[in-house]
């Protein structure tokens, strides 16, 4: 009898002994969104829902050359022709709010640029896509003669991006583009929804394409941007080797100036580097 | 028939009494924390970086000697959110979500002393996958806020299998700085 209560007593004891091992092992519940639906802020014309983190420098460097398929030999693939160049520095404020500023070759546009995160996508799915707006405002500083409010063109946008998988991400952007002095064709005020699309090959490289056709009443002679290029992640660097008919590198322009058919072989070839300094 | 349940009944009572006994023995002598820091430095020639996580889990009982810490490898931040993706990527978050240590102390606590004291500390650190035995220098300071712990060690990520990522010429240092400072509160059952 002893030896039993004993022996019970002892179980007892040892079923009721809070285990003090290791602790129990918990996952964090944090789902964060996904880091990565484009490589890069902005694609040729158009600008993605990449945000600049806070605190942080995106350095953007665009080039575009003369049309390829114009006298190709003679002029070198259209690289004798002068380059487009837009140089430009983003300042990340917050991670949901960035400031931009940059310069344009052509006409000597200065362009200041904003861009504010509405939504994130999330790596669960919820929410199922980023939305972020998008605001540029340009002047043109080329000597002209003309009041400096005739010199104004912007854009507005609403850029809706969604990341499938691990492979590849689409967004579509919405935007109303507007000039001071409007071109014949229309009256100043442009439509325009762009496209852009990413296909990630490695951690490495990603093909690309955009597309921002005009909707409604265009300018003049105005075509639908298209680029086609490759992303180059070096681990510092994103470089893109594109493809284009368009030779600007801001949605208004894009959308307004753009002068030869991608389609009828009039593309240029140009390159951008992109690169985020932690300041 | 009586007697048997005579015998149960004694017998948790018994049971239940030594429990508690333990248990809050124990108790006095546990301290946790859910919220504690963690830091990694990774020096580079031009790239140096920390990434840090303020949800360190932590548990030292004095009465076993046993130190527990674990944090979920995806709360770690270097500040760009592309590069903790890599830093995920690189550590294989999805596989093996933590970086944790058990073991015991190898000397003394006095809880009634005052300031800091060395203490340290062997067991096994797991990351990775991979578990090594390693001894961990420290300090504990009984303050009023709580049981204060500070400890660092390096870290050599070719022992856990980690191979550092590259950066177009030079590949990120194998050494890695690791930190840990956590208030634990003494643990109530």
């Amino acid at each position: 009898m002893r030896i039993q209560t004993l022996l019970l007593t002892t179980i007892l004891t040892l079923l009721f002994l809070p285990a003090h091992a290791q602790m129990e092992r918990e996952r964090a519940d944090i789902r964060p969104p996904v880091e990565e639906i484009f490589w890069t802020h902005g694609l040729v014309a158009t600008g993605t829902v990449q945000q600049v983190p806070a605190g942080n420098m995106n350095v953007t460097i665009m080039h575009s050359f003369g049309v390829l398929s114009n006298r190709t030999l003679q002029n070198f693939f259209g690289l004798d022709s002068p380059p487009n160049v837009r140089l430009g520095l983003d300042f990340g404020l917050t991670d949901q709010w960035s400031l931009g500023i940059g310069r344009t070759t052509f006409e000597k546009v200065v362009d200041l640029r904003t861009q504010l995160v509405l939504l994130r996508q999330g790596s669960d799915g919820a929410p199922p896509l980023s939305l972020s707006l998008k605001g540029d405002l340009g002047v043109t500083t080329v000597e002209n003669r003309r009041p400096l409010s005739d010199d104004l063109s912007g854009t507005a946008a609403l850029m809706a991006a969604r990341s499938f998988g691990d492979a590849f991400s689409l967004q579509i952007s919405p935007m109303v583009s507007w000039f001071a002095s409007p071109l014949p064709g229309n009256d100043g005020t442009l439509a325009g929804l762009g496209v852009g699309a990413e296909y990630r090959l490695s951690d490495r490289y990603a093909f690309f394409a955009e597309w921002l056709p005009v909707v409604g009443d265009r300018f003049e002679g105005a075509h639908n941007a298209f680029s086609v290029g490759l992303d180059i992640e070096t681990g510092g660097h994103v470089f893109q080797l594109f493809f284009s008919n368009t030779q600007w590198h801001t949605e208004q322009y894009a959308i307004s100036h753009t002068n030869t058919d991608f389609w009828a072989g009039d593309f240029r070839f140009g390159f951008n580097v992109n690169r985020i300094f932690q300041l | 028939m009586s007697n048997i349940s005579a015998i149960l009944t004694r017998g948790a009572a018994a049971g239940l009494l030594l429990t508690l006994i333990c248990a809050s023995t124990a108790g006095a002598q546990a301290f946790r924390t859910e919220s504690g820091h963690v830091a990694f430095h990774s020096s580079v020639p031009l790239h140096a970086f920390t990434g840090t996580s303020e949800t360190l889990n932590g548990r030292i009982s004095l009465a076993d000697s046993t130190v527990d810490f674990y944090v979920d490898l995806i709360t770690l931040e270097t500040g760009i959110a592309k590069r903790d993706k890599d830093m995920r990527q690189t550590l294989e978050t999805e596989e093996h979500p933590f970086a944790e240590f058990y073991g015991k102390l190898t000397t003394p606590v006095n809880l009634q002393a005052e300031g800091a004291q060395q203490v340290s500390a062997e067991g096994t650190f797991t990351i990775h996958g991979i578990s090594r035995e390693i001894t961990v220098e420290g300090t504990l300071n009984r303050t009023p806020e709580g049981l204060a712990v500070e400890a660092s060690w390096t870290l050599n990520m070719t022992d856990y299998d980690i191979k550092p990522p590259g950066i177009l010429f030079y590949r990120v240092s194998e050494e890695i700085e690791i930190e840990l400072q956590a208030t634990l509160q003494p643990e109530n059952n």
